[in-house]
């Protein structure tokens, strides 16, 4: 039972970080900043299993990887992108967070140029 | 294997925390404000290794780059 697990750590840094936000709001943001880590660490492991079987229905279907492995590093873009923009605004630096999430959303546009050219030449094809 | 990392960050914080209230009331501010300098470089230290295996791992799952 990880939940259980996953749910009584964050209970317990949510104490300390409760405690120490007073007068040490640096060593806050650090604790949960490393709880974040560590949660993420441990649900990583269970998204492989997850992916691996989005892998094994591609492969039956015949899809090209290409489009599969693109998704898959936009899931990841975001992910990261999420995780540093909470973490700013969690500290207080919303300004922080809105300009990496700004770059996020470029960088996830960027890996979408190929899907999105090939829709439009599809699209062109069809067109008399 | 990150729950005692937690707790060494949070052991540090509460320690930087009475040093530096003792140090300020002896009238060693200096000293005190390069006590939390310390303290919060060590733990930098141990949140950035971790961060970089969190980035490593993301890259590796995601098939990043």
């Amino acid at each position: 039972m990880e939940i259980i697990k996953i749910v009584g750590i964050g209970f317990i840094v949510t104490m300390l970080v409760l405690m120490m936000k007073k007068d040490r709001p640096e060593f806050a943001i650090q604790l949960s900043l490393t709880l974040t880590i560590v949660i993420f660490l441990i649900i990583l492991n269970k998204v492989q299993v997850v992916l691996q079987l989005f892998y094994d229905l591609a492969e039956k279907a015949n899809i090209s990887m290409m489009y599969l492995n693109t998704l898959l590093k936009i899931i990841g873009i975001a992910y990261i992108t999420e995780f540093g923009a909470q973490v700013c605004k969690d500290a207080g630096e919303g300004a922080i967070a809105g300009k990496i999430e700004f770059a996020g959303k470029v960088m996830v546009m960027v890996m979408a140029i190929p899907i999105i050219a090939l829709v439009i030449d599809t699209i062109v094809k069809l067109l008399p | 294997m990150g729950l005692d990392l937690l707790f060494k960050i949070a052991g540090v914080g509460i320690l930087i925390s009475v040093f530096h209230t003792a140090l300020k009331q002896a009238g060693k501010e200096d000293m005190a404000h390069l006590c939390t300098l310390a303290g919060f470089t060590l733990v930098l230290l141990w949140v950035v290794q971790l961060l970089g295996k969190l980035f490593y791992t993301v890259q590796d799952v995601f098939k990043l780059s």
